[in-house]
């Protein structure tokens, strides 16, 4: 990124404005919606894209020519977490705002830029931590047929689409600057989340992992469990270990995809109740 | 008033697809989802336990860059759904839940490609000025997705009940049994996954920090968390630090001064 590139986006708010706050609101409503609702293997998220900015663009490019140039411009690939995409909105829009037409290969190259980062912070802390934490701890109420996580969870989600529209405010008044600048903070708060998030799933390995023998064994008079005998004696959770390294493992080579995976454990689970090896 | 929560549970199923695309509300979470068609079916207490179960499986199964995952929420509903009705308890849930919910995935295959021809159209119509034309392309994206749930679930809702019902009472015990170890057994990919995602080679220490807090001393999920949390600050804090001395050594340091940048960013 030029640094004249983000000059444009920190000094686009004084002049030259034609979007009101209630447009960009508008478009990030209209994003939260659509979003990947147009989704498709070639352009990705970018109908949606373009369908939410239609309207504020319309109002950026009154002649039909400069229109329909920056529509196809929005419509080639994009694809990133989609509440992250809003901060990318507002950049954007405010320098499609400030230059019109010639600010549309900046934008496009904005876009493509900082896709793959935000989608690498977004993916982790909205994707994975955000439904980990808050899916072990409402899991484990339900279970027990408690549906107060679950509200909890709900409530969030509601309080979060709120936070979603005000990103895209923080992407339209400092633009690019905010993400240059904050960068290594930015990687260091997700390095903190993903340590919370390791400490959920090592309890998660020992808690979620079931996997148990009934077998015992007999030498003459005394019978011995394996799983209370030997097993829990070694470690406790044992055989949730090393199944979790075996999965590990398996996801990590090309050969196994996630469906196979799933049906090897299936597999395993009927040879295992046939057997009686495992309950 | 069977006819009314079946209507309400296909629109659920339709809803859960579009919202999950977009708001993130409802999303495909089973817990919620599953909360739901427990307030439909009048009983919270077994759905919340076949949510609770696909939830435990699904966690860290993200639909991360467009992928297609099986859908655990769509197994919810339909699990806690057809268990209620049919008053046949859990396994069913299971049983059923989980075949659908991996099925649905092909659907979602090619809705994705269907949306293809969309986007073409939008570009096409773009060409040709006709903007609002283009502006309603989308929302045959969004009719497909609710489709693909509600298709699948009407033919279930409406004549599956006694099918579901005659086959599973066919079906070996040895069978059902393997279903239920599938379900303790399943959670390990979404954990695999997790794994794979998260920087768990640097930060294995925490790793093994919950797994000893859990499998020796017993301490209750939240407990874990806070203990996370507790780590996460600290060292949050620790290394905000260190990228603060760094930096007034790198503006300091008279070779350094015209390039500060890149050196602390990895």
């Amino acid at each position: 990124m030029s640094d004249e590139l983000k000059q444009d986006a920190v000094q686009t708010n004084e002049d030259n404005k034609v979007l009101s706050k209630h447009d960009l609101h508008r478009a990030a409503v209209r994003w939260a919606f659509m979003a990947c609702n147009a989704f498709n293997y070639e352009t990705q998220e970018a109908p949606g894209l373009t369908w939410a900015l239609a309207p504020a663009l319309r109002k950026i490019y009154p002649n039909d020519d400069d229109y329909e140039k920056a529509i196809a411009n929005h419509l080639k690939y994009f694809n990133t977490t989609t509440a992250m995409a809003n901060v990318v909105m507002g950049a954007t829009t405010a320098m499609e705002e400030k230059e019109g037409t010639k600010s549309i290969g900046a934008v496009q190259s904005l876009k493509t830029s900082l896709m793959g980062p935000l989608a690498g912070i977004g993916d982790t802390l909205i994707w994975v931590l955000w439904p980990t934490i808050m899916g072990s701890i409402s899991g484990y109420m339900a279970v027990k047929g408690n549906p107060l996580g679950a509200m909890i969870w709900f409530l969030c989600n509601l309080a979060f689409f709120f936070v979603k529209i005000k990103l895209t405010d923080v992407g339209y008044f400092s633009g690019t600057k905010l993400i240059t600048s904050l960068g290594d903070r930015i990687s260091i708060f997700t390095e903190s989340a993903s340590i919370m998030g390791l400490t959920v799933v090592g309890a998660l390995i020992a808690s979620v992992v079931r996997i148990q023998s009934p077998i015992s064994f007999r030498f003459g008079a005394v019978s011995m469990a394996l799983q209370s005998g030997i097993l829990d004696k070694i470690m406790p959770s044992l055989l949730s270990v090393l199944l979790t390294w075996l999965v590990y493992k398996l996801i990590g080579s090309k050969r196994w995809t996630m469906n196979r995976i799933i049906l090897f454990l299936i597999a395993i689970s009927m040879i295992g109740a046939f057997f009686g090896i495992l309950k | 008033m069977g006819t009314i929560q079946s209507i309400l549970i296909i629109l659920l199923v339709a809803w859960m697809i579009i919202d999950q695309n977009g708001l993130v509300i409802v999303s495909y979470f089973p817990v919620i989802v599953g909360f739901i068609t427990g307030l439909i079916m009048g009983d919270v207490t077994t759905a919340m336990i076949i949510a609770g179960t696909f939830q435990l499986m699904q966690l860290g199964v993200a639909n991360l860059g467009g992928s297609s995952m099986p859908n655990y929420g769509l197994a919810t509903i339909i699990g806690a759904y057809l268990a209620i009705r049919t008053g046949t308890g859990i396994k069913t849930g299971i049983a059923v839940g989980l075949p659908v919910g991996m099925l649905a995935i092909q659907l979602d295959v090619l809705v994705k490609i269907i949306n293809n021809f969309i986007a073409h159209r939008m570009a096409k119509l773009n060409a040709e000025h006709k903007w609002r034309a283009m502006r309603r392309q989308p929302w045959y994206g969004v009719a497909l997705f609710g489709l693909e749930g509600a298709i699948p679930t009407a033919l279930l809702v409406f004549f599956g009940p006694s099918a579901v019902q005659a086959i599973l009472t066919w079906l070996p015990k040895w069978f059902t049994n393997g279903l239920t170890i599938a379900g303790g057994l399943l959670p390990v990919v979404g954990v695999g996954m997790l794994l794979h995602y998260m920087p768990t080679k640097k930060f294995a220490t925490f790793l093994i920090i919950g797994f000893v807090f859990t499998a020796y001393l017993n301490l209750p999920i939240l407990g874990i968390a806070l203990i996370g949390f507790a780590c996460a600050y600290y060292y949050f804090n620790a290394a905000m630090k260190r990228a603060e001395e760094k930096k007034t050594n790198v503006t300091n340091s008279p070779l350094m001064a015209n390039s500060q940048g890149d050196d602390y960013d990895e």
